[in-house]
């Protein structure tokens, strides 16, 4: 199992890409909207990667919560139990 | 009559960037063979390793990253042709009213590229709804002309018409209308036209020329002042359609040249040139031109130099016109009209002037 | 500029072929939503669509051959048929030469991308029939007018997606009114397909099975199909063959919200409206109907209700959207719009919004005509259509004068 920073850096990946940055641009607090002209078409793509990546299921009303990168990894690791 | 001013053009075409590449002999001598380039690089499954696409096209290195890299080919074309349009015609769009900027652009399916491949996914992946959200406006056929004005902020009438072969002149028609009703000041009007293995095969299989790939934008500036620079001016735009058992294609077109001729208030020997859809071997359209013209006019075709361009087709016609007149030997203010026929019997016509120097000589 | 009366309608819908059976449709508030059966859906969550199957093509075509031709363009076709036999005009009759087709779509002939692509699954590109190929372009929906009526006049396709409909109307509006054409067939057509239900329903738009817009617990569109076309005529010509007239079209707005391809944009459907009103000469309070673009989105019905609120302060007419019936027939959307619109005009009626059960609380200056058809004097209504791109289209009717 890789260890969270190892998964954060994953998802940092996931979303610099859907959102057309380089993942040294995403800030783990950086708002997706506000700071990087994310939208809802983005957001459930970003989702979409990584429960295909994951092979998680995470139901689309977490999208709300998921609006940085660090409340992304919040809600993948509640689902995938990665801190368990 | 005074036309509607044609301020700017933008193309791009195998032949290169700018209407000075499609008057080159290379593509504009009768009989120059088709441009083709290596394709191989740009897609696995093709019918042919070379095509007349538009070679190193890449749109991360003309526009940027940010906002590109979900455009379909087709949307990065027509984007990157309208900027080209844009600054040829020295239109500035820190001052001019968004609002009062439209844009028409022709098409015939859409990307045909990206509607497939968004139906495939809905086939391949696990379950069906798995595609990817960002590529769904992908799908429809007016993804070019909405990307585009939201790139540059045209608020102005926005419309895709889906023509096939005769898609520019139709755009242009309907783009003359919005003017003349008062939707918008300027439109940018154009057509475009991507290479894709789904355009490719498609014109394999159906037993049409090689796909070719096009983009080509016009600015129409209804309030540019009469002694402003301007490429040319667009008299008038004629169409008609020759169902079954009805009046022949040629009848049709003959008559949309006619009334074109008479909208403008021009006689048949004002014009000096023609342009038409006849591929090297056909000459259905050029003999209707004749035969209103009641003489031989040069031919400024690019015949088979650049593929099938489909949409694109008459608007690389009218950008190799303007630039026979801007540079090469068309004489300043001269007039030609350019023709175009569909596979299922419509037709049509357009009279177009062209002057040498942006304008600075009038008639 | 000559004035343009409606003369004649063609719907080819879920809730009814011809004037007559649309019309009981629409004053019933019948649902013409049922399971897919055009595409295996069997893989999706939702499986519900509003799908025309009582269409048979060769029972309106007369002209056409439906083989050589598309499922859109056979329903544009055919919907083109029963308006001018509804008009009265005579097939073949000297009207033709001149008139013209204008036919709005989202996706064209879809159904023969996904044949396509099937046949690319199966065998590689090298296996797509050619014959498909040939039915694939979307210029033909025009053009199959055109051929099915014998028209000589302008045959155009406008592809601006979920408002092209009212585009059509638009550009056909002013062909009429500039003494271009007498007779000018306009609408829309599209048919249901199995990308558009996979980006819908990945979009988090697709409802399941009731499409309830306005409702506080609208959750989504449901994908439809159909043809629509209107006769649009010169007031003179049709007065001159004792035309019935249904109503007359005033004019039309169109715009682009430049901001997003798929969120609509409140400040420039209020825009759009603005534009629309000036075109047709009117002022908002002598709106008495607004058929909503509707979709049933929690977004879209907000935004469309804030932009109504923006135009018309506290006198909102009532708005209705017959989405709800039909679900979103895409293309041919706008163009149902427009024929309710001339018919509520006609009959003195308002179209309902069915299934529709709690009020939103963020609209409630919205009057949605809930759940039954209501009878009231309608003298000038508006038809709104938006779409992805941005591409919004508005056209006005009104009764005749």
């Amino acid at each position: 199992m890789s260890q969270p920073a190892g998964h954060l850096e994953e998802l940092r990946e996931i979303v610099a890409e859907v959102l057309e940055l380089e993942p040294e641009e995403v800030a783990d607090g950086g708002d997706f909207v506000e700071e990087y002209e994310a939208d809802s078409l983005r957001a459930i793509e970003i989702l979409a990667r990584i429960e295909k990546r994951y092979k998680v299921e995470i139901p689309q009303s977490e999208l709300n919560e998921m609006r940085n990168l660090k409340a992304v990894y919040d809600v993948v690791a509640r689902y995938a139990g990665w801190g368990e | 009559m005074t036309g509607v001013p044609i301020t700017g053009c933008g193309v791009l075409t195998a032949a290169g960037e700018g209407p000075a590449a499609l008057a080159a002999p290379a593509v504009a001598a009768a009989g120059a063979p088709a441009v083709r380039v290596d394709v191989t690089g740009l897609y696995e499954d093709l019918p042919r390793p070379t095509a007349s696409a538009i070679a190193g096209f890449d749109v991360r290195a003309t526009l940027g990253r940010k906002g590109t890299s979900f455009f379909d080919r087709a949307t990065a074309l027509a984007i990157v042709a309208c900027g080209h349009a844009v600054r040829d015609a020295g239109l500035d769009l820190e001052t001019a009213d968004p609002a009062r900027i439209g844009l028409v652009l022709g098409t015939t399916t859409g990307s045909l590229g990206s509607t497939m491949d968004y139906s495939r996914e809905t086939l391949v992946q696990d379950r069906p709804y798995l595609v990817n959200p960002v590529l769904f406006p992908n799908t429809v056929m007016n993804c070019a002309s909405g990307q585009a004005a939201i790139w540059y902020g045209f608020k102005g009438v926005n419309a895709t018409v889906a023509g096939g072969p005769l898609a520019f002149l139709q755009s242009l028609r309907y783009a003359m209308n919005a003017l003349d009703r008062g939707f918008a000041d300027t439109i940018l009007v154009g057509a475009v036209e991507e290479f894709t293995p789904q355009a490719a095969w498609a014109a394999e299989l159906a037993g049409a020329r090689p796909a070719g790939e096009a983009a080509a934008v016009f600015v129409l500036d209804r309030h540019a002042r009469a002694d402003g620079p301007a490429l040319g001016e667009v008299l008038a735009v004629t169409t008609g359609f020759s169902p079954t058992g009805g009046p022949s294609v040629t009848e049709t077109l003959t008559g949309c040249v006619r009334r074109a001729l008479a909208r403008a208030n021009v006689s048949a020997d004002e014009v000096g040139a023609m342009a038409t859809g006849d591929l090297p071997g056909e000459t259905a359209e050029s003999d209707a031109v004749t035969t209103v013209l009641g003489r031989q006019v040069a031919h400024l075709g690019v015949g088979d130099a650049l593929g099938d361009c489909r949409a694109a087709t008459q608007a690389v016609a009218l950008a190799r016109v303007l630039a026979e007149h801007r540079c090469g030997d068309a004489p300043d203010g001269g007039l030609t009209v350019i023709t175009g026929r569909g596979a299922d019997g419509a037709v049509t016509a357009a009279l177009v002037r062209g002057w040498r120097d942006a304008g600075t000589h009038r008639g | 500029m000559s004035r343009v009366v409606v003369t004649g309608l063609g719907p080819v819908s879920s809730i009814g072929i011809g004037v007559t059976a649309f019309l009981g449709g629409l004053r019933a508030g019948r649902s013409g939503v049922s399971p897919i059966e055009s595409f295996d859906a069997s893989g999706f969550p939702h499986r519900h669509a509003g799908e025309t199957k009582d269409f048979r093509p060769e029972a309106v075509l007369r002209r056409l051959k439906p083989e050589a031709w598309g499922r859109s363009s056979q329903l544009a076709a055919a919907a083109a048929r029963l308006a001018v036999r509804d008009a009265g005009l005579d097939p073949g009759g000297s009207w033709t030469g001149g008139a013209g087709a204008v036919i709005g779509t989202t996706s064209g002939e879809s159904q023969v991308v996904e044949l396509l692509v099937a046949q690319q699954l199966a065998d590689g590109f090298a296996g797509m029939d050619p014959e498909a190929i040939r039915r694939l372009p979307a210029e033909r929906l025009a053009y199959a007018v055109a051929e099915e009526l014998g028209l000589t006049g302008e045959a155009l396709t406008l592809a601006t997606a979920c408002s092209a409909g009212n585009y059509a109307i638009g550009y056909a509006y002013d062909c009429v009114a500039g003494g271009e054409a007498d007779v000018m067939l306009a609408g829309g057509a599209d048919s249901v397909c199995r990308w558009a239900h996979a980006g819908f329903y990945r979009l988090g738009a697709l409802t399941e099975r009731e499409c309830r817009p306005f409702d506080a617990g609208r959750s989504g569109i449901l994908t439809a199909e159909g043809g629509a076309v209107l006769v649009l005529e010169n007031a003179d010509h049709a007065a001159a063959r004792g035309a019935r007239v249904y109503a007359e079209v005033l004019g039309y707005g169109v715009n682009c919200d430049a901001g997003h391809m798929v969120a609509p944009d409140e400040d420039s459907i209020a825009a759009c409206m603005r534009i629309a009103h000036g075109n047709a000469g009117i002022r908002p309070q002598d709106v008495d109907y607004i058929s909503a673009h509707g979709t049933g989105t929690p977004a879209n019905d907000l935004v469309e209700a804030r932009a109504v609120r923006q135009v018309f302060g506290d006198g909102a007419p009532p708005i209705s959207s017959i989405k709800s019936m039909l679900g979103h027939t895409m293309g041919a959307a706008s163009g149902f719009g427009a024929i309710a619109t001339a018919l509520a005009i006609a009959e003195g009626f308002l179209p309902p919004t069915i299934n529709w059960t709690t009020p939103d609380p963020g609209m409630p200056w919205v009057d949605p005509v809930p759940n039954t058809a209501r009878p009231a004097e309608v003298r000038v209504a508006q038809n709104n259509g938006f779409a992805f791109g941005g591409n919004n289209a508005i056209t006005m009717f009104g009764a005749v004068r």
